[in-house]
C-alpha cells in the first residue's frame, strides 16, 4: 500500500474545490469513483482526473503533487490520518479540520486553519491573510489544535480565534491576534501595526519586541513566568527549538476590548 | 506456628492485611530542592492515618529538573483516602493551603488514569476572574495571578481505586533503641521502592492500634497484644524478653509495590538484626476477614 498521490497535470482553468479529497470520504471509492468526484468550481464541471493522475491506494494517507495556490479547501473538515501537499495550496487550506495532520512544502493562501478546531497543519512556506482566522458563516477562529507556519503569515493571523497554537517563524502582518477570545500565538520575528486589536483574552508570546504597541495595552512590568519554562520544554519535545528563557515584560489588554488579554515579550 | 529465621531474626509466619484506597500522585516543583520539599512537606503533614487526619499523604521521591514539566527541582506525593469524594477534598484543600501558598511553586499531575480528580480546576477559582487556562500538549494548566507571580497548576490528576493500604510490619526487639534503629534502615530502604509512601512520622509508628475500644465512640484503640507493659495482664503476642515493639505502615499505588517495600523492610531489619537484640518480624492483620489484600511474610520473603 502506498499513499494515495493526486498530481496536478497542468494549471487548471479554475479554481478547486479539493475538499471532497480527505481520507475518510475516500476510503470506501474505488479508483473510478474518486476519478468522476467533482471538484470545480465554475459552470464548467471538472472532475478529480480531469485535474489529476491518481496513483497509490493507501487513502489513509494523502499526497497531492504539483499542487499551485489555485487548490483550495485541501483537508477541510480533515479529521484523522495525514495529508503531505508536495506544493502550494490555495484558500481554506484544512479549513474547519478536527484532527489528523496536514503537512504543506510550499505556501498555502487564505484562511489557512480557519475555525480548525483540532489536529495540526505545518506550512513550511508562507500564509496568506487570516490564517487561523474565521471561515465564512462562522462566529470564532481557530478553536483548537496547532498551526505552524515556518514563513511569513499575512494580516489578521488568529482573528477571534478561541483556543489553538499557532507559531509563526517569519515576520506577520498587521492586526495580529485581532479580536482574539482566547489561545496562543507565539511570534519568533516581527509583527505588523495592531497586534491584539481588541483582544480579549489569550496570548500573545513575541521573541523579538514589537516595533509597535497598541496604547490600550497596560504594562505589568518584567517578571518570571513559569508558563514559559512549561511551553518551551514541550515546544523541544515537538522538535521546535525556541528559547524562551523564563522572564518576560507581560503587557495586559485590549482595554479597549475585555482587557484580559496579555503580550508575553520574552528576552 | 511455623517460624522462619532470617538472619537470626524470627520472621513470623502471618499475613499483613490491607485495604483497597483511592490514590494519586501529584509533582510539586520551585525555585529549588529544597523549597520543593518545604512545599510538599507541608501538604503531607498531619496525614498519618484516615482514622483521624482524613488522608494518608507522603513524599515517594525527589525528582531532577528534567524530570519535571517546567525544568525545576520537583517532588512527587502520594495521596491516599478510602473513597474518591474525600480524596479530592482533601486534595483541594491540601494543595490549595500548603503549594498554592508555597513561593514560586507549581502544581502538576504525577498519575495518568481514566478518571480525573481536579487539580487547578478548583483552585483556578483563588484568582478572581484573572486566571487563566493555557492548553499544552493536550494538558490543560491553569495561572494563577499570586503576589509572587504565577501559581501554574495543571487542570486535573489522574486517579487510582486499585491502590492499597496498610501493608506493614511489626518489628520486635530486646531494646527500644534497636527497634528504632532497625526501623529506620527499614524506612531508608523502602523510601527507595517507587509508589508506595510511609505516612506515619518518620515512616515509622508506635502506637499500633486493633478495631474498637471499650469506651463508645472510640473508634481505635492500643493495640494491648502488643503493649509490653501489659503482657502480664492481656492475652499478648510478645514474648518476655521483647522491651518494644514498632510497626511499619505502607500505602502503594499497587499491591505489587507494597508486597516490593515491604521484601526491602524485611531485609533492611534482619541485615544486622539480629545482633542488635531484633527478635521478631511479624505483621498485623484481623484475622483475614476485613481486607482484601493479604500480604504473607513468608511468600513475600521467598
Amino acid at each position: 500500500m502506498s499513499a494515495l498521490t493526486f498530481e496536478l497535470k497542468g494549471k487548471p482553468d479554475q479554481r478547486l474545490d479539493l475538499s471532497p479529497l480527505t481520507p475518510a470520504k475516500l476510503k470506501d471509492l474505488k479508483a473510478n469513483e474518486i476519478e468522476s468526484l467533482t471538484i470545480g468550481t465554475t459552470r464548467r464541471k471538472l472532475a478529480v482526473g480531469d485535474a489529476f493522475k491518481i496513483k497509490g491506494n493507501d487513502a489513509g494517507s494523502l499526497r497531492f503533487v504539483g499542487t499551485d495556490g489555485r487548490c483550495d479547501k485541501i483537508g477541510a473538515g480533515l479529521a484523522e490520518n495525514e495529508i503531505v501537499v508536495d506544493g502550494d495550496a490555495g484558500a481554506y487550506l484544512g479549513d474547519a479540520m478536527k484532527g489528523g495532520k496536514i503537512v504543506v512544502k510550499g505556501s498555502a493562501g487564505v484562511l489557512a486553519g480557519a475555525s480548525m478546531s483540532g489536529g495540526s497543519i505545518v506550512i513550511d512556506g508562507n500564509a496568506g491573510e487570516r490564517a487561523a482566522g474565521i471561515a465564512v458563516g462562522e462566529t470564532l477562529g481557530m478553536r483548537g489544535g496547532q498551526l505552524t507556519i515556518k514563513g511569513n503569515a499575512g494580516p489578521m493571523l488568529g482573528e477571534r480565534m478561541r483556543r489553538g497554537f499557532v507559531i509563526v517563524g517569519g515576520n506577520t502582518g498587521d492586526y495580529a491576534g485581532g479580536r482574539m477570545v482566547a489561545g496562543t500565538i507565539l511570534f519568533k520575528r516581527g509583527v505588523g501595526r495592531y497586534a491584539g486589536y481588541g483582544m480579549r483574552r489569550g496570548s500573545l508570546i513575541f521573541v523579538e519586541e514589537p516595533k509597535e504597541v497598541l496604547p490600550t495595552f497596560g504594562d505589568c512590568g518584567v517578571m518570571e513566568f513559569d508558563y514559559l519554562r512549561i511551553l518551551e520544554r514541550w515546544l523541544r519535545s515537538t522538535g521546535e527549538h525556541i528559547g524562551l528563557g523564563d522572564r518576560a515584560r507581560r503587557l495586559m489588554g485590549d482595554m479597549a476590548a475585555l482587557g484580559k488579554g496579555e503580550m508575553l515579550i520574552v528576552g | 506456628m511455623s517460624e522462619l529465621k532470617l538472619k537470626g531474626v524470627t520472621v513470623v509466619d502471618t499475613f499483613a492485611e490491607a485495604f483497597p484506597m483511592v490514590g494519586t500522585r501529584i509533582i510539586i516543583t520551585a525555585p529549588t530542592p529544597e523549597w520543593a520539599l518545604i512545599a510538599a512537606r507541608t501538604m503531607t503533614g498531619f496525614a498519618t492515618s484516615v482514622i483521624a487526619a482524613g488522608a494518608e499523604a507522603g513524599i515517594e521521591r525527589t525528582l531532577s529538573p528534567d524530570e519535571t514539566l517546567d525544568g525545576r527541582p520537583g517532588v512527587a506525593v502520594l495521596i491516599f483516602t478510602m473513597d474518591t469524594n474525600k480524596l479530592q477534598v482533601q486534595l483541594r484543600n491540601r494543595v490549595g493551603q500548603c503549594v498554592l501558598t508555597s513561593p514560586g511553586s507549581a502544581c502538576f499531575a504525577g498519575l495518568e488514569g481514566e478518571k480525573k480528580l481536579k487539580l487547578g480546576a478548583s483552585l483556578r477559582f483563588f484568582g478572581d476572574g484573572w486566571q487563566m487556562s493555557k492548553k499544552i500538549g493536550g494538558r490543560r494548566f491553569w495561572r494563577i495571578p499570586v503576589m509572587d507571580g504565577e501559581f501554574v497548576c495543571e487542570a486535573t490528576t489522574g486517579l487510582t481505586k486499585k491502590a492499597v493500604g496498610g501493608g506493614n510490619l511489626l518489628v520486635l526487639g530486646k531494646s527500644r533503641a534497636a527497634v528504632l534503629s532497625a526501623c529506620e534502615r527499614a524506612v531508608r530502604a523502602i523510601d527507595e521502592v517507587p509508589e508506595v509512601i510511609t505516612p506515619f512520622p518518620g515512616g515509622i509508628v508506635r502506637s499500633g492500634s486493633k478495631v474498637g475500644s471499650k469506651y463508645k465512640g472510640q473508634i481505635a484503640s492500643t493495640n494491648d497484644a502488643y503493649c509490653p507493659t501489659l503482657k502480664a495482664a492481656v492475652k499478648t503476642a510478645l514474648p518476655l524478653e521483647v522491651e518494644a515493639v514498632l510497626e511499619i505502615v505502607i500505602d502503594g499505588l499497587t499491591k505489587e509495590s507494597i508486597a516490593k517495600a515491604m521484601r526491602a523492610g524485611i531485609h533492611a531489619i534482619t541485615d544486622g538484626g539480629a545482633e542488635q537484640g531484633i527478635t521478631h518480624i511479624t505483621a498485623g492483620n484481623y484475622g483475614g476477614n476485613l481486607g482484601p489484600h493479604h500480604f504473607h511474610l513468608k511468600e513475600i520473603i521467598a
